[in-house]
């Protein structure tokens, strides 16, 4: 709480901002909303159907490809980014020397724009020339699986998902990082002397003690997975067929491909509400664990207490 | 012993995944300076001769001087907005003894949640409507509006070291709430300014979305979209342009990358143990 009461300088620096970001931002949702109640071609007039467009969407085939693709990718990248960046992460806190230039280099790749990284993993993937995954697996006597990763419908979901997992790997690795390295030694330390494996101490301490910073990574990476889109749209726009579709391709493509601008507010909507839908689950289900784990330690410190008394 | 080989396997894994983190960036320059010819017939192997005629050729037409003359314009102006708009709106926030301050901020604050795409349709509609599209504006107005809710976290959080009993000397010296924001309050805060500048301006620059909805005049593209039409020109064949026109595209960002790391990461860091 703050000392000035002026209110009038209060609205002079406070309305500005608020504007600007009223009008970026919740202007177009307030009117994604009333479009998605519309039917409208871009011209003439538009026509009011009300949830002709939901039903639409629930019935629409593409629309669930695009739901479970989306799914897969968001669990391939979340995976790859968490999973692999807290496994480096770790490994990075066991090192000395040199830790400030790695995780500046890991960091790299998303500095880049994708559409860069679009074009550089479309030559990795390609076969004519052979790129270089393709030439990987020749030269490691896997030449019966070189095939064009990114024109079929069995390999092209993966194949759009990993550049996106790669691009952000790092800087999620550096983000745990420097939650692992901000811990107080002195609570490990005890745990060490007291006996406990390095194991143990990683898992039963440090692993804990750093929830919250998993809880926020875990939220930013699946909101970020859930409207996932350049990488997809660049790499294939959703092709072959709807093999690589997910939510927000689908969108784009049926707001400004087809002119269909009520349908796709339908889905920016769906999109918007599963976001927010996600953030709010795992809040929940981070709470509810972390009574349980509160419990947990306070019972395990007593037994410890009496097992200190004898 | 054993410690010393764990920490050695340790090593070795983290330089293999640095290997994949970065092979690929450093490849990209590579590429950018192989003849067309070496590069069909080996593309990933290390060019027996070096060629700057990519990029001659790339340069020779002007254009991608043109799309990054545009980014630079649409970054720095919305730098600029984000900065201003948000460290003063992040003073009243925190600054002002006025009710309904929390209920605001919560409401900054829930922009984070928000994604893009849903502006996308809305603002289309909204630009044709006034017929700006094709302008830096169409894209500085979602850049700015989508930075603000982080940005505006980041100065409350900030504004939250600055004591109050500095503020209340200044107000009770006669200062008004101006000065005291331009001469005071400021000044401090010369790190957040540096954080938000350096990471959003790679942010925006490498921006494709908005960018790929709102222009379509190729005298209006961002360096993003440019590169895209670059692929296309040149049918997908000539990979050594596409490359010298992504190595010259990708550059600012990583030199400003290199040249404030910190701030960088900390911004990045930061937004994601905030969010």
């Amino acid at each position: 709480m703050g000392v000035i009461r002026n209110k009038k300088a209060f609205l002079a620096f406070l309305l500005p901002g608020l504007l600007f970001y009223i009008l970026a931002v919740f202007y177009p949702i307030e009117e994604s909303i009333r479009l998605s109640f519309m039917k409208w071609g871009g011209i003439g007039k538009k026509q009011f159907v009300g949830l002709e467009n939901y039903v639409t969407m629930f019935h629409d085939e593409v629309f669930y490809k695009a739901f479970f693709n989306n799914l897969i990718y968001l669990v391939i990248v979340v995976s790859m980014q968490l999973l692999i960046g807290l496994f480096f992460a770790i490994l990075l806190t066991y090192m000395t020397k040199h830790v400030t230039l790695v995780k500046t280099l890991y960091y790299v790749p998303c500095i880049i724009t994708t559409v860069a990284i679009t074009q550089l993993f479309r030559s990795m993937y390609s076969t004519e020339p052979m790129g270089l995954l393709n030439q990987i697996l020749q030269k490691v006597g896997l030449g019966g699986m070189v095939t064009s990763w990114l024109a079929k419908v069995s390999t092209v979901l993966p194949a759009v998902s990993i550049p996106e997992g790669w691009r952000f790997t790092g800087m999620y690795m550096v983000i745990f990082y420097a939650a692992l390295v901000s811990l107080d030694p002195s609570v490990y330390e005890a745990a060490k002397i007291d006996g406990a494996s390095e194991m143990q101490i990683l898992f039963k301490i440090k692993m804990p003690l750093i929830k919250d910073i998993i809880l926020l990574t875990l939220t930013m990476c699946l909101t970020g997975a859930l409207r996932g889109f350049d990488i997809p749209f660049l790499l294939t726009s959703g092709g072959p067929g709807n093999a690589s579709e997910l939510m927000s391709t689908y969108m784009y493509k049926k707001a400004f491909s087809s002119n269909q601008y009520g349908y796709g507010s339908t889905l920016a909507v769906f999109i918007i509400i599963e976001s927010i839908l996600v953030v709010y689950i795992l809040r929940k289900i981070f709470t509810s664990k972390e009574q349980k784990e509160e419990k947990r330690i306070e019972k395990e410190r007593i037994r410890r207490n009496r097992r200190g008394n004898h | 012993m054993k410690k010393k080989i764990i920490k050695i396997i340790f090593a070795v894994l983290i330089i293999l995944f640095l290997i994949i983190q970065i092979y690929p960036v450093i490849w990209l320059f590579v590429a950018s300076v192989k003849p067309t010819v070496e590069l069909s017939a080996a593309p990933f192997a290390f060019p027996k001769s070096i060629t700057l005629e990519n990029f001659s050729k790339v340069l020779s037409d002007g254009k991608i001087g043109m799309y990054m003359w545009n980014s630079l314009k649409v970054t720095v102006i919305s730098l600029i907005l984000i900065v201003v708009l948000s460290s003063t709106a992040g003073y009243a926030l925190s600054k002002f003894k006025v009710r309904g301050t929390k209920t605001i901020y919560s409401f900054f604050t829930f922009g984070i949640m928000v994604p893009v795409q849903i502006t996308l349709i809305p603002l289309f509609i909204f630009y044709s409507k006034l017929g700006i599209l094709n302008t830096s504006f169409s894209l500085i107005l979602p850049q700015v509006g989508f930075a603000l809710p982080l940005s505006v976290m980041m100065f409350v959080s900030f504004y939250e070291f600055v004591p109050n009993e500095l503020i209340e000397a200044a107000v009770v010296d006669g200062c008004s709430p101006l000065r005291t924001f331009i001469q005071i309050v400021f000044p401090l805060a010369r790190n957040t300014v540096i954080t938000i500048a350096s990471m959003y301006s790679i942010l925006i620059w490498n921006d494709f979305i908005f960018a790929n909805t709102f222009i379509s005049d190729t005298s209006a593209k961002t360096v993003a979209m440019g590169l895209k039409d670059y692929v296309g020109a040149f049918g997908n064949v000539d990979w050594g342009s596409t490359f010298a026109a992504i190595a010259i595209s990708i550059l600012p960002p990583l030199v400003i990358y290199f040249a404030l790391n910190k701030w960088v990461t900390a911004g990045m860091t930061m937004g994601a143990t905030k969010g």
